[in-house]
């Protein structure tokens, strides 16, 4: 015992190893626009030590927080700022009931599910003023926004009627979790991964089972919904690495963020074994290229600009590099790399009639600044933030594996890589 | 009042000494209707009283050896529950028994507790595990007692004020040079005033010396002999509470077998030496007792082998060898009082010491009814039942979740009780945070130097918990120092000021410097020396510890 | 993922190697460990400042005399006047407006008003050339009401004893007085985020104009400009007198922008900067380093021809310190430290602490060692190398600066 002492500083979440040096402070997006929030310091490590002498002094405020992460990325001292501050929500809102509007955005399949039946029916509806302002009175939901529009035909569907058949011919082979938004709301991003990585030889298959990711459910304090959700995740992700010895990728920053590293942290989910098999489809592509295993060949006289957003748990996970890195081995391609700024939306917070203003305030700094790269069109890697820049700024956001996949010389890829 | 009209005046009683038993004697002759004037060389609240675990024992670890001080505890363990409710923290105690110990012990503790009045539930070990998730998980025995946390600082600050509001003066740096004695009765004391750098006489009936181990050289100034043991008792400071319920070694009392949650902190200690009385002053931590605590505190919290420590620190117990025995070796930890009228021929003359912090009412309570026998006075004690300035039935609880307080108003319920309620807060200024560890307000500061007796940083501290926190005062000193300043209007002074307070919390800071405490310090010393450049406005050279 | 040069640190020193290399067309990656100590800086930069507790003239000069372990002799004392030279340059391209000679120090004034010897401060900030030949007689010092990160009397007392006449005027604006609501986000950094649009400066400049009316030039806290200079430039053209900023404590609005400006200058240049990445290990082949692994990275790691090892001292964990040895946390290399924990440091706050000398030990190629080996292609620079003391002989920026060229030139010339 006596030559292992003090070797280390550990404290749940690092709360302890805060030096007070208050960098936190100045990246928070939430505290630069209201003074109501107390910021991620005295929110986060400094409130901790207090909440642990007494739940008392948690204080309401905390719900302001977007869960950007962006204190943990500026923190030099590996303090886990916002998991602290979530945490303490999560302990604060035990026993509490979440609020019928609370439930109906985080519940984003259930909600998908009932929309895609009806999909004409429920663009309109939820489009309409009329609608919308009995959900901005009586859901709380803000009138400002666009709901994102319903595909008519789910991605599943799509994929099991189009494409399943022909995955088992190729030699390699990678599950798929589309998530929510690809499944109900945009099937053209799943459509281009499989494009893509048909090309360069993988075939594409769905998990035995999929529900949403959770991340939704986790930011509205539905702690034991996303508890089962992300259960039934974590299992058929093994499923497919153990049985079927296949990696699963997802188009999603966020998702892939939630299911590697909050679930954890947030749900006390334990996914080690499978982790390091969750992998972003562009990070995974990137990696082929890298090792030289595969060959991307992309078409002539492509020219575009584009300016990349880092969505913010893309930066929390660190991985911005390979979708920026891919999309630049595109000749022709302009890339515009914006200082990472939080786009205000943070999943569901954005939506709610309380944090609007906040919302657009916080995002106005990346606005301007999409405005001043003069590009046609915007990427990320996140569904949400595409939602809040299409409508903030009225320029089209595109997922890095679309752009990929719109500039891929398909055949000529096929051929490189040898596949018939 | 203005400190020159306190010089003029002859009071019944003068109390030499600043720490709980003073502060608590103080406060229970003034009730009783007699004059008073406390003096006290530093701060108060320097000497032991603010140098220990912060523990306020349910009697339980003396209950097998020493079954009076056991009775003694529990009694005013309960008392200081109705009185000093906003001092206390009512967290309970654990006794483990270790793989290491005796379980055997364990009976004999319990015993020794109930013949001394002293609840002790024995509990079942995963029982212990689960109320209290750091204790040694490996603990074969536990038992249950009344423990509880308790602040001496602001237990002092709270015994104070009652005083003054009964009329009695108190006066901090102001060390006692002698006592002025005329035909075999003391009649008063020579004071130097620290601040202003002046000597005075001040005249009072009777002198009650309650200068803790600091009272052998007040009794020599007036040719009479006590011998004191001074026992060092080092302690750490982790930076978060790893613990909410006292825990203790059942076993014979041995060095670092107490963790004591205090406030935000947890505190181990404490080893135990007999040290030279020239070297009372010197409280600086070495290594060899850092090593010992830690050694030990990890056997009955694990976690403290990697939890951070903010700081280390000493105090000197009193301890008092019997006056048949000078070798000292039966020494009581029990209360001594002497009337030296009765022991050496010297009227006027009366020495409260030994006890522990804990038992300070009662100390009060025996000084003040010797100090009352001399001066005719018959009126009852009522410090049991009276409850202390901020802890009145009706005061405000820091725990009540049902309120919207703010963070910094909610902290300050806790240090100050009902008499947060004079804290300034109607406004933005006043409600924006100084210290941000501790939650501490403009409003709090300004409290504090109004109308706590605070004549600088380290004083500001105490009274407040600025500072107090993991970053040891890296951002809030300047903040505060730059406050006092405008408050007293002395900039220069300011600025020496906060140089005292970076270096006193420094002496604690050193002797675990290391990890994320070495580089705090080294921020620290970015901020105040790189951008600052503090050191090169303040001449630190010579100037003694700013107490 | 394979680079020219991956930097293991984001602060000062990081930047300006990888902006050095990047600017010849090298491919770079810097892994940045969370922001740096630049949030802690007053607006200079300083070259040397004090030896043996004289303060410096001409710090060229006085480098020479430096001790052998001293990492400006690892630079090589002859280049310094021309990397100093170059730094200069690369701030201007950054877009840093800054003045000062690395042959005579300027004073600048501490947040304390206390003045320091510097060789580099921002052109918006109070610089004082001569002491004897104030740059104002009397100044209005613009105290922000309910601002606490400013010890204004401190700092006008400051200015009166080196001879200002000063007068200490406190303001708000209906922008400063909304931000207030917060009791905890007062900070430099908030004002500057808040204090942006036209109005709100006019607002401000309004007050100057009113209220600063007898003064030469006004003072004010430095809480301006997130980004670049232009919310000071607006600010000035409004205020009708000379306006100058004056360091602040903590979070530094002037290293932020610094930093963000380097940032951004970096990326221009097609650098990779990953921020909020950790370096956890190293793969070693004989006296070759050949890949690091990232947290974030993880079971891809970087490779590279060179690495540089910019981590900074305790405070950014380029070195740590437990219980028993101080040891450098990524790749091992050796460290110059006292091996008794005792002679780390003293009691007394001010006095000269001796962790703030360690380091990593490197050979005269600033290349470091590892078990007494030169790893050749591993450079350490800035506050991570040992046989300096920032605090003490405010060389800190100087070195993070000087080494960064140095160590890319040595990585150029070493091709």
């Amino acid at each position: 015992m006596a030559e292992r002492m003090q070797t280390c500083n550990l404290s749940e979440n690092n709360f302890e190893q805060c030096t007070k040096c208050s960098i936190c402070t100045t990246v928070c997006p939430v505290a630069a626009v209201t003074t109501d929030y107390p910021g991620p310091k005295q929110a986060g490590p400094d409130g901790e030590r207090y909440r642990l002498k007494d739940p008392a002094y948690f204080d309401k405020a905390l719900k302001l927080c977007l869960n950007c992460k962006r204190c943990e990325v500026a923190c030099p001292s590996g303090v886990h700022i916002a998991d602290i501050i979530q945490q303490a929500r999560m302990r604060a809102s035990e026993g509490k009931r979440a609020s019928l509007r609370d439930t109906m955005l985080a519940n984003t399949d259930l909600l998908g599910t009932v929309a895609n039946l009806v999909a004409p029916v429920a663009n309109t509806t939820l489009g309409l003023f009329p609608t919308k302002l009995v959900m901005h009175s009586v859901m709380a939901i803000d009138k400002h926004r666009t709901f994102p529009a319903y595909s008519r035909q789910k991605f599943t569907t799509w994929f099991k009627r189009h494409a399943a058949k022909e995955q088992d011919s190729y030699s390699q082979h990678v599950s798929y979790f589309h998530g929510c938004y690809v499944n109900y709301n945009f099937p053209k991003l799943g459509q281009d991964l499989v494009k893509i990585l048909n090309a360069i030889g993988y075939g594409v298959h769905l998990l035995d089972k999929e529900q949403c990711c959770g991340v939704a459910l986790i930011a509205n304090g539905l702690y034991k919904q996303a508890k089962r959700q992300a259960r039934t995740n974590i299992d058929n992700i093994r499923t497919s690495m153990n049985r079927d010895h296949r990696v699963v990728l997802t188009t999603s920053s966020s998702c892939t963020f939630n299911m590697r590293d909050e679930y954890p942290s947030m749900l006390g989910i334990d996914n080690a074994d499978v982790r390091d098999n969750i992998n972003l489809a562009t990070r995974f592509i990137y990696n082929l290229v890298d090792e030289e295993k595969i060959k991307l060949i992309f078409k002539q006289n492509y020219k575009r600009r584009l300016a990349y957003h880092t969505a913010c748990h893309m930066q929390r996970m660190g991985w911005q590099l390979y979708s920026i890195e891919l999309l630049r081995m595109i000749p022709g391609m302009d890339l515009v790399e914006l200082e990472q700024e939080c786009c205000g939306i943070s999943g569901t917070y954005g939506f709610k009639k309380e944090n609007y203003e906040r919302s657009q305030a916080i995002g106005s700094i990346l606005f301007k600044s999409i405005e001043e790269a003069q590009v046609e069109a915007v990427t990320t890697d996140c569904e949400t933030c595409k939602w809040q820049i299409e409508m903030s700024t009225g320029l089209p956001v595109e997922n890095p594996i679309s752009v990929l996949a719109d500039a891929l010389d398909v055949e000529a890829t096929r051929r490189a890589n040898g596949i018939k | 009042m203005v400190t020159t009209d306190i010089y003029k005046k002859e009071y019944d009683v003068i109390i030499v000494g600043g720490g709980a038993t003073g502060a608590g004697t103080a406060r229970d002759c003034a009730l009783r209707g007699l004059s008073v004037l406390l003096v006290e060389r530093n701060d108060y609240s320097t000497g032991a009283t603010g140098r220990n675990h912060g523990l306020m024992h349910s009697g339980a670890r003396y209950a097998v050896t020493d079954g009076e001080s056991a009775s003694e505890c529990i009694s005013e363990n309960m008392i200081l529950r109705r009185i000093a409710r906003h001092c206390v923290e009512e967290t309970d105690g654990l006794f483990i028994t270790l793989p290491e110990d005796d379980l055997q012990y364990q009976q004999t503790f319990v015993e020794a507790c109930q013949r001394a009045g002293i609840r002790a539930d024995v509990i079942d070990p995963d029982e212990a595990r689960r109320i209290e998730p750091a204790v040694n998980p490996e603990l074969i025995g536990a038992v249950r007692v009344p423990d509880a946390a308790i602040d001496p600082f602001r237990l002092t600050v709270a015994n104070l004020l009652d005083a003054r509001l009964h009329g009695a003066d108190t006066l901090n740096y102001h060390e006692v040079e002698g006592l002025v004695i005329s035909q075999g009765h003391v009649e008063g004391v020579k004071l130097f005033n620290k601040l202003e750098g002046t000597h005075v006489e001040v005249r009072g009936r009777v002198v009650v010396n309650a200068a803790g181990i600091w009272g052998q050289r007040i009794a020599q100034q007036a040719g009479i002999n006590i011998s004191m043991f001074p026992a060092r008792g080092a302690l750490l400071i982790f930076g978060h509470r790893v613990n909410n319920m006292v825990i203790n070694r059942c076993r014979k009392p041995a060095n670092a077998d107490i963790l004591v949650p205090d406030d935000t902190v947890c505190v181990i200690g404490t080893t135990s030496d007999r040290i030279p009385i020239e070297t009372v002053d010197d409280m600086r931590v070495t290594r060899e007792e850092v090593d010992v605590l830690l050694k030990e505190g990890i056997k009955i919290a694990p976690s403290l082998a990697t939890t951070r420590i903010i700081r280390a620190y000493a105090g000197v117990r009193p301890l008092v060898a019997s006056d048949n025995d000078p070798s000292g070796r039966s020494i009581s930890r029990g209360i001594v009082c002497l009337d030296h009228a009765k022991r050496d021929g010297l009227e006027g003359f009366i020495t409260i010491t030994g006890g522990k912090m804990m038992t300070y009412r009662l100390m009060g309570e025996i000084a003040t009814n010797a100090v009352c026998a001399k001066l005719g006075n018959t009126a009852p004690c009522v410090t049991a039942s009276q409850p202390l300035p901020g802890s009145e039935p009706d005061a405000p609880d820091q725990k009540d979740a049902t309120k919207r307080y703010s963070f910094g108003q909610r902290a300050a319920i806790g240090r100050h009780g009902s008499l947060a309620a004079r804290i300034e807060k109607d406004n933005d200024i006043d409600n924006a945070l100084v210290c941000e560890c501790e939650g501490v307000t403009v409003g709090e500061i300004k409290y504090a130097v109004h109308q706590l007796h605070v004549h600088n940083l380290v004083n500001l501290r105490r009274r407040t918990r600025v500072g107090m926190g993991t970053c040891q005062g890296k951002l809030c000193s300047c903040r505060a120092a730059s406050l006092m300043g405008e408050f007293n209007g002395n900039v220069k002074a300011a600025q020496e000021d906060l140089a005292a307070f970076l270096d006193e919390r420094w002496k604690g800071m050193r002797p675990v410097a290391w990890g994320d405490t070495l580089r705090e310090a080294q921020l620290t010393s970015m901020i105040y020396e790189g951008l600052c450049g503090l050191d090169m406005a303040v001449n630190m050279e010579g100037k003694e510890d700013v107490q | 993922m394979r680079m020219d040069t991956v930097i293991m640190g984001g602060g000062l020193s990081g930047l300006a190697c990888g902006i050095s290399l990047a600017k010849r067309g090298k491919r770079v990656t810097i892994v940045a460990s969370g922001q740096s100590t630049m949030f802690f800086n007053g607006g200079s930069m300083e070259l040397l400042g004090c030896v043996n507790d004289k303060t410096v003239e001409n710090p060229l000069e006085a480098i020479a005399s430096l001790p052998e372990s001293h990492p400006y002799h690892k630079v090589g004392v002859d280049r310094i006047a021309s990397i100093a030279e170059r730094v200069k340059l690369l701030f201007s391209d950054s877009g840093i407006d800054m003045t000062g000679s690395a042959n005579a120090n300027h004073w600048r004034i501490t947040p304390m008003g206390i003045a320091k010897p510097a060789w580099l401060t921002l052109n918006d900030h109070l610089r004082i050339d001569d002491l004897n030949q104030l740059p104002a007689k009397r100044l209005a010092l613009m105290c922000i009401r309910g601002y606490f990160d400013q010890p204004n009397s401190m700092l006008a007392e400051g200015l009166r004893n080196l001879g200002f006449e000063v007068d200490m005027i406190e303001f708000t604006t209906d922008d400063i007085t909304a931000l207030r609501r917060s009791p905890s986000e007062m900070r430099a950094t908030s004002l500057a985020k808040h204090l942006v649009s036209n109005n709100a400066l006019q607002r401000i400049a309004d007050q100057f104009n009113n209220l600063a009316e007898n003064a030469d030039m006004v003072l004010m806290p430095s809480v301006f400009g997130q980004s670049d200079s232009s919310d000071f430039q607006t600010l000035q053209a409004r205020t009708n007198k000379p306006l100058r900023l004056v360091a602040t404590l903590p979070p530094s609005v002037a290293g932020m922008r610094m930093m963000k400006q380097l940032r951004h200058y970096f990326k221009m240049l097609g650098g990779t900067y990953l921020m909020g990445d950790t370096a956890l290990s190293g793969t070693f082949d004989g006296d070759r380093l050949t890949s690091i692994t990232t947290a974030k990275l993880a079971d891809m790691p970087l490779k590279a021809d060179n690495f540089v090892l910019a981590t900074g001292s305790f405070i950014s964990r380029g070195l740590k310190a437990d219980f028993e040895r101080v040891y450098e946390p990524i790749l091992g290399v050796d460290v110059d430290a006292d091996a008794d924990p005792e002679q780390w440091t003293r009691f007394g706050v001010l006095q000269p602490q001796a962790y703030f000398g360690y380091g990593v030990a490197t050979d005269n190629q600033l290349r470091c060692l590892k078990q007494g080996k030169p790893i050749q292609n591993l450079r350490a620079i800035g506050s991570v190398l040992s046989g300096h003391d920032a605090v003490k002989m405010g060389d800190g920026t100087g070195v993070s600066l000087l080494t960064a060229i140095a160590a890319a030139d040595q990585i150029r010339e070493n091709k």
